[in-house]
């Protein structure tokens, strides 16, 4: 090779050279960019800990590491500490501590948040325990010994009293060289919404706050709630999903500020959909400036009861204690000052009891307050019009599926019950009790949800449908069967009961269309599908 | 204000030294069989020795030889310091094309029979040359104290005490210590830049030297036609410029490797946990395969033969083929043959 | 054999342009090792730590936390609000402490006496007209959490 044609190859391969440093360049520009204010901080007090469990459970401390909280330094120890006297405590390398972090617990930093939730429904979540839910659970689908079902199933949403192994003195076992508490395997691991902790707390902060990122994205997203808020009593999760406010949550998820610290105020940090969130806790802009959510009580907007047979109202009485109780319409409202004997359930000895606490009356909040609270949110992408009128709409659905069908379908149940066919201790004795359980508490309630959240096909399909026609071809024939069982005498008082019932304008139909209604509907379906 | 030739003429006064004589040293002409790529191998390792030299010292501005921090400042070189992924990854990789330079070098030294007479002198210094070369990857790769360079090291002092005689005290002298521990950092960091850099300095010059002493062998191969007025050519500016273009590529290749393969970091080193599996850096391999396949005496004593029977192979051959009349294709034979040895056991451990 | 001086321009655009080309690549190169060779000049970064809930703090007491150097930060509450030093006297070093009956930081190497504002009254460090450092504190009104700003120190996991 020539001289020359070197020179050229020297110039060739420096260009090579020069390009390869430039994306050296570029490497170390993007290194730049991480910034160093989301690295996690990990104080002496915790240090043990990470550096062990890096190794034993490395996936929980690399969550931990993305978490806000070890940014700011908070680590195992801060939420994982107890007392000696703690009944769940024990000593773990050296320090005193706990598995079970309770509302308690989060409420050393989080007291504010404690303090709106302690007094939720979803911190009483667990209270259902005595309910015909349980028992279906319990009794109908377990065995004496193997309530799998009420484990697995009711309580991991509702919440389990978290018990421990005790030996015939009734103290608690241990076990392990640690000499850790034994927990009733039945009742732990259970993240339910209203677990019943040990120390006394009610609920767990980490059914929605899952451990241990804590990411505010995943709190904040839908999928959240429809862990629990989902099936075929009370799919809130399927008739968001159907409705337009989920049909623009998915479609703008990036836009919606998931990830941000601090505060998420609708209407000023996103605009694109609510979420589950939005409206039954976060914060929304007035006209007036930020309306900030009470963050964790979610019964605070809510006007109607969806839950019983019949639907009502619900007013809210508020205590001195912060203490709050639902009361239905049609319940008499105390006057602010007035001393109430209320009910509160406890868990003692492991066991829930109700105790009777008398309390001040301090506030009075009507269902017209809740519902302008909720208004409040709606008014941030609808007009005033709009919201009116929606909540005439989803007023008036519920008014029929109370007049029409839950009315009339628990008068008959009460009269059976009056007349001995049906017993008040063995609420699933018969099939008639059965449909008149699914009457109300499935179909019932799919279609009143269906209506509060812009759900069309639950309403009506999976709701009302529904509820018509087990009304009329289950419930009411159902109804003759259960008093025939009784006796014939009965049978006969049930049926002509039911024939007078069906005299009501409402249940005509049964009898036919009009003649001008028949043919109209006939030519109108020749004409379409010529069938 | 002198004139700038009676400057220079007061600078020559007061350091006198010969710069025709330099001139006449770099003028002296290049044999042409350097002019195949393969003869620049020794160039090649001398630049990647600059290289290494240059980052090398850039590094320890931030390396802290200590056994509690060395991993720390690796980390920090590495994540932290402008480019430190960059230099590190170039000092790394140049180590590794440094080693296979030298084993090239060796190579065609071998099989072109550069070693032979009067030039024995040459090969044990460049033998002494490739065993510090060794070293140096081996003291460097432990400084960064991660779980494989800690228990690496472990091992290869226990190799060390196989040794017959001197094994044990070797073996002590390297540890500081009965154990791998913090005396033995601060030894291998002190070895790794300042010990084996004077070693290499000094072998360097007197090998260096000894070609320019006795000049290149001027070779000719079976058939090879030589164009008229061409057996030489330029030092300056032919020989320097190829010198520069394979300067310039194996930049490119290192920056190229550094950038897809930047160095990386293992677990910081645990004396209480040893990892699964333990293994040394890839120029070991074949001693390895060979512990494995043997016993620890045994592969050690197998090593030091084969060492000494590289070291002296000048003389090796200079008697056997006055013994036995041996041809050349016998010694491409044996080169082949030891070459290929060490490459399946080096290979065979790559996988295992 | 070519001749030395580069006479036509065939020569003297491929030595500048291999000269422009070591010269720009090296350069580069040059640069790059020198960035190495100076570490940054960010400035120290600030990082909030978490220093407990407003409800946790009692007037008159003080509550201790640790920064990412492992010095010690004494955090205080009073009419005012809040309050955070560090626990450093300016004297000599030692570790200062809150004494709530006496209303005042005191140090005891030296009797080093400090003002609830951590001006020195009494002592040596008075003496030279030294105060305790302040840390900056904030508090979150919505949470209730008192955050302290430290220095960031590269600190946390496997960097």
């Amino acid at each position: 090779m020539t001289l020359n044609a070197k020179r050229y190859v020297v110039a060739l391969l420096s260009v090579f050279f020069l390009a390869a440093l430039l994306l050296v360049a570029y490497q170390e520009s993007r290194r730049h960019r991480i910034e160093t204010g989301r690295l996690p901080v990990i104080t002496g007090a915790n240090k043990g800990c990470v550096d062990c469990h890096r190794k034993d459970g490395p996936a929980l401390v690399q969550e931990w590491e993305i978490s806000r909280h070890a940014q700011l330094g908070v680590g195992c120890v801060d939420c994982h500490s107890a007392q000696k006297t703690d009944i769940d405590a024990w000593q773990h390398e050296g320090v005193y501590i706990s598995a079970l972090v309770t509302p308690k617990d989060c409420a050393r930093c989080h007291n504010r948040e404690y303090e709106e939730f302690s007094k939720s429904h979803h911190a009483r979540a667990g209270e259902i325990l005595a309910s015909l839910d349980n028992v279906l659970a319990e009794k109908v689908a377990g065995r004496p010994d193997n309530i799998a079902d009420a484990v697995n199933g009711c309580w991991q949403c509702h919440g389990a009293i978290v018990k421990f192994a005790r030996d015939e003195n009734g103290q608690i076992m241990r076990t392990g060289k640690e000499n850790k508490p034994v927990i009733d395997p039945d009742t732990w691991p259970n993240s339910g919404m209203g677990r019943l902790n040990p120390d006394g707390s009610k609920g767990s902060c980490h059914a929605c706050h899952s451990r241990h990122a804590f990411q505010a994205k995943l709190s904040r997203s839908p999928e959240n709630c429809g862990k629990c808020h989902m099936g075929p009593d009370h799919p809130q999760i399927e008739i968001y999903n159907e409705s337009k406010h989920g049909i623009a949550f998915y479609a703008n998820r990036d836009r919606m500020a998931l990830d941000k610290d601090g505060e998420w105020v609708l209407g000023r940090d996103y605009s694109a959909a609510p979420t589950c969130a939005t409206c039954h806790i976060s914060s929304y802009m007035t006209p007036q400036g930020i309306e900030v959510g009470n963050s964790h009580d979610v019964g605070e907007r809510i006007s109607w009861t969806l839950r019983p047979v019949i639907s009502t109202k619900l007013n809210m009485v508020i205590y001195e204690d912060g203490f709050k109780e639902d009361y239905p319409e049609g319940r008499a409202l105390p006057a602010v000052g007035d001393k109430v004997k209320t009910i509160e359930k406890f868990v003692e000895n492991e066991k829930l009891i109700n105790r009777q606490i008398e309390r001040e009356v301090a506030k009075i909040v009507t269902w017209q307050d809740r519902r302008q609270n909720m208004k409040g949110v709606c008014l941030n992408c609808h007009n005033d019009t709009y919201v009116d009128n929606f909540y005439k709409q989803y007023d008036d659905l519920v008014t029929l599926y109370n007049d029409k069908f839950a009315r009339p379908a628990q008068e008959f149940m009460n009269e059976l019950l009056a007349d001995g066919a049906l017993k008040a201790d063995a609420p699933f004795e018969h099939d008639l009790q059965w449909i008149f359980y699914e009457l109300w508490h499935h179909e019932g309630r799919r279609a009143r949800h269906g209506a509060s959240m812009m759900g069309p096909d639950y309403t009506h399909w999976h709701g009302m449908y529904e509820v018509s026609k087990h009304f009329y071809i289950e419930f009411l024939p159902e109804v003759i069967k259960t008093a025939e069982l009784k006796s014939p005498a009965l049978k006969a008082k049930y049926q002509r009961k039911i024939e007078e019932f069906l005299t009501k304008d409402e249940h005509l139909w049964l009898k036919g269309l009009s003649p001008k209604e028949a043919e109209a509907l006939r030519s109108s379906y020749k004409q379409r599908y010529n069938q | 204000m002198r004139s700038p030739g009676k400057l220079v003429g007061s600078l020559k006064e007061m350091f006198p030294f010969d710069w025709e004589l330099l001139r006449h040293a770099g003028a002296e002409p290049v044999p042409y069989h350097l002019k195949k790529w393969w003869f620049c191998l020794g160039g090649t390792v001398l630049y990647l020795f600059i290289v290494q030299v240059i980052t090398g010292i850039a590094l320890t501005f931030y390396y802290v030889p200590s056994a509690g921090q060395a991993y720390q400042s690796v980390a920090a070189i590495t994540h932290e310091v402008r480019f430190g992924w960059f230099i590190r990854s170039l000092h790394k990789w140049s180590a590794n094309f440094m080693i296979v330079a030298v084993l090239l070098h060796m190579l065609r030294v071998f099989f072109t029979g550069a070693y032979r007479h009067p030039r024995q002198l040459n090969w044990l210094i460049g033998v002494g040359l490739l065993l510090t070369t060794i070293a140096f990857g081996f003291t460097g790769y432990s400084l960064i104290f991660q779980q494989q360079s800690f228990w690496g090291a472990t091992v290869a002092c226990n190799l060390a005490e196989a040794i017959p005689l001197i094994g044990p005290t070797a073996a002590y002298f390297l540890r500081g210590g009965p154990v791998v521990g913090e005396n033995t950092l601060t030894r291998f960091f002190i070895l790794h830049v300042g010990v084996l850099p004077t070693v290499i300095f000094i072998l360097l010059a007197l090998h260096i030297l000894l070609i320019r002493l006795q000049g290149v062998t001027a070779l000719r191969f079976e058939g090879e036609e030589v164009p008229e007025g061409q057996s030489h050519f330029r030092f300056w500016p032919d020989h320097v410029t190829t010198e520069l273009a394979i300067g310039v590529l194996l930049m490119y290749f290192l920056t190229i490797f550094a950038l897809v393969f930047p160095a990386g970091l293992g677990e910081p080193a645990d004396p209480a946990v040893t990892p699964a599996h333990i293994k040394p850096e890839w120029f070991f391999y074949f001693n390895f395969r060979l512990l494995k396949m043997t016993s620890l005496k045994v592969s050690v004593v197998a090593t030091m033969v084969i060492m000494a029977g590289v070291f002296f192979w000048p003389f090796i051959e200079q008697w056997l083929s006055r013994r036995f009349k041996i041809k050349d294709v016998f010694v491409v034979a044996i080169g082949v043959i030891a070459f290929l040895l060490f490459l399946v056991l080096t290979v065979w451990e790559s996988f295992a | 054999m070519e001749d030395l001086k580069p006479l036509n321009r065939r020569q003297w655009l491929s030595s500048l342009l291999a000269g422009a080309g070591v010269l720009l690549s090296y350069g580069l190169f040059g640069i790059q090792g020198a960035l190495f060779l100076m570490p940054e000049r960010t400035g120290i970064k600030k990082r909030k730590l978490f220093a407990g809930n407003i409800d946790q703090y009692e007037q008159g007491k003080v509550k201790q936390f640790y920064d990412l150097q492992g010095k010690l930060i004494l955090v205080k509450r009073d009419q005012a609000g809040f309050k955070a030093f560090s626990s450093r006297c300016p004297h000599l070093g030692c570790s200062v402490h809150w004494e709530e009956d006496n209303n005042r930081f005191f140090c005891p190497c030296h009797n080093g006496v400090f003002n609830p504002d951590g001006k020195a009254i009494a002592g040596p460090p008075a003496d030279a007209g030294q105060k305790l450092d302040e840390v900056a504190v904030s508090v979150d009104e919505r949470s209730g959490v008192v955050y302290i700003e430290v220095d960031d120190v590269r600190h946390g996991g496997n960097s």
